[in-house]
């Protein structure tokens, strides 16, 4: 069940073209907006494409909810639910991860170009359950929007040295694009794995139990036998 | 050599996307056309519009399949038993000690004015909303259909088929026909390229009212399902209605319209309890 919800959440989400050309579109300008910096030109797109994939999957969520709880009334599972909606996410996501480390390949002169790939691969992983947490945190689409907005403009202006910053979803963006440029040993990269792996549990968790909650409908017993009439 | 060929086409498609076999509307649409030459005229003087005749012609089949074979009508055991169910949303009570007992083979209809609970009612039937108290009994095979956003605007009719049939566990290709099958007992021929946005309001709840009973539930709940539907295809939805009874399964309607109540089992009315 959950390969046919994920099948389906990705045909539905790949109709929504104008969304999906601003998904493209949003990680592009903030990468050509600061491509005179490499490594910050590398960041400012990991987090363009986190922004864009939180927004899509805070949108897909909320979109889904009465959906989904028709499906739980009938029998599917909550967890089915999440899941198949975050593979379709995370699909998209990867998709457009691998075409912006294609133009960041063919444009830029990076030392350790695999370390991209890492980085935008985990911005994604990271990106699909913030959308999803944020989403059942506030039901409603114009009010998580500008949750996520608040979320990323904090990401985007804090000092990352600063302790407060790392308690921020993609705080390891900086680590890693740090490590894919500078010529620095394995610290950040150890580091902005370890952040990445914590976010990534503590999101997935979070959403995974508060969709659980919203979705799972009240059990209610079978009817009682009437007692047999002489 | 072309009387009313061009009719009896037309006649031959209205019917497709009525539901009508594709062999069926064609021999129906000849032995039209043969009626209208015997007769000496021409076929659109003789039926009317080719549109309006299929429409009519379809649900004449529709009663008639509906008739043909009547199952044997016995109620079963209890699908749903609400015993004083009480909604209160913080000091403003909903519902005020509802009971109701509805049996496999017996169809109820909630009614009452605007305000009075029948769609909290049913969404407490369904699990989606938890009684403040009381007791709700409810057998475990349900079909539900919302009066609102039940259905994904950006899917096809057969993707939902997909979805829904997904969930009862049954296959790609066997959903979907069960789907169109179950489409066509209420005058729809669901297209392959259309998703739910761009049908009409009255197809759209003729969608949500299929996925409803897409697994023959032993209990089917439905919110004021006929929106939008026109003259016929409402008549369509309560044969529909008592089809589903008389193959046993119990059926709970909200509904604000007051026709066809002498023909169900129980009448459950709510008021608004502040009143």
């Amino acid at each position: 069940m959950t390969l046919t919800i994920a099948a389906i959440s990705l045909r539905e989400t790949s109709r929504r073209r104008v969304a999906l050309l601003f998904v493209f579109l949003l990680p592009l300008v903030f990468y050509l907006v600061r491509l005179d910096v490499h490594w910050q030109a590398i960041r400012f797109l990991a987090i363009g494409v986190g922004w864009a994939i939180a927004t899509l999957s805070l949108f897909s969520h909320v979109g889904a909810r009465r959906l989904g709880e028709r499906l739980s009334v009938i029998g599917a599972s909550p967890t089915s639910l999440f899941l198949g909606r975050q593979l379709a996410l995370v699909g998209a996501g990867l998709a457009l991860a691998c075409a912006y480390f294609a133009l960041v390949a063919a444009t830029l002169d990076v030392p350790r170009l695999p370390a991209v790939a890492l980085l935008l691969g985990t911005t994604v992983l990271v990106a699909a359950p913030l959308g999803a947490l944020v989403s059942l945190v506030l039901p409603r689409e114009l009010e998580g929007a500008l949750a996520l907005l608040s979320l990323m403009a904090l990401q985007l202006l804090a000092d990352p040295a600063d302790a407060f910053a790392k308690a921020l979803p993609m705080w390891s963006t900086r680590e890693l694009a740090a490590y894919a440029i500078e010529p620095v040993g394995a610290g950040p990269l150890r580091q902005g794995l370890l952040h990445f792996a914590g976010t990534l549990v503590l999101c997935s968790l979070i959403a995974w139990g508060a969709n659980r909650l919203r979705l799972r409908p009240v059990r209610l017993p079978e009817p009682a036998p009437e007692p047999a009439t002489r | 050599m072309t009387f009313g060929r061009e009719w009896g086409a037309r006649l031959a498609g209205h019917l497709v996307e009525a539901g009508v076999p594709e062999g069926e509307a064609r021999r129906l649409a000849g032995d039209s056309v043969a009626e209208a030459r015997e007769a000496g005229r021409e076929p659109a003087e003789l039926y009317g519009p080719a549109v309006a005749y299929a429409r009519e012609l379809a649900r004449t089949l529709r009663a008639v399949a509906a008739t043909a074979a009547p199952l044997a009508r016995a109620r079963g055991p209890v699908v749903l038993r609400l015993s004083r169910v009480t909604k209160r949303y913080r000091r403003r009570t909903v519902l005020g000690g509802v009971n109701l007992v509805l049996r496999a083979g017996e169809v109820a209809a909630v009614v009452g004015a605007n305000g009075s609970g029948k769609s909290t009612l049913l969404n407490i039937c369904a699990g989606v909303t938890r009684a403040s108290g009381g007791l709700v009994e409810r057998t475990a095979r349900v079909g539900y259909a919302p009066q609102q956003q039940g259905v994904s605007p950006l899917l096809t009719p057969a993707e939902h088929f997909r979805l829904f049939g997904a969930v009862h566990g049954m296959g790609r290709r066997r959903s979907v026909a069960v789907g169109e099958q179950l489409a066509g007992q209420l005058g729809w021929r669901p297209r392959a390229d259309v998703v739910a946005a761009h049908l009409s309001g009255g197809t759209r709840q003729k969608l949500n009212v299929v996925l409803s009973e897409l697994n023959r539930p032993d209990l089917i709940l439905l919110d004021e399902p006929y929106q939008g539907f026109d003259q016929t295809s409402y008549l369509d939805f309560w044969d529909q209605v008592f089809r589903w009874r008389d193959a046993g399964a119990g059926v709970l309607v909200v509904t604000h319209l007051l026709h066809d109540l002498e023909r169900v089992d129980h009448v459950l009315e709510l008021h608004r309890v502040d009143e």
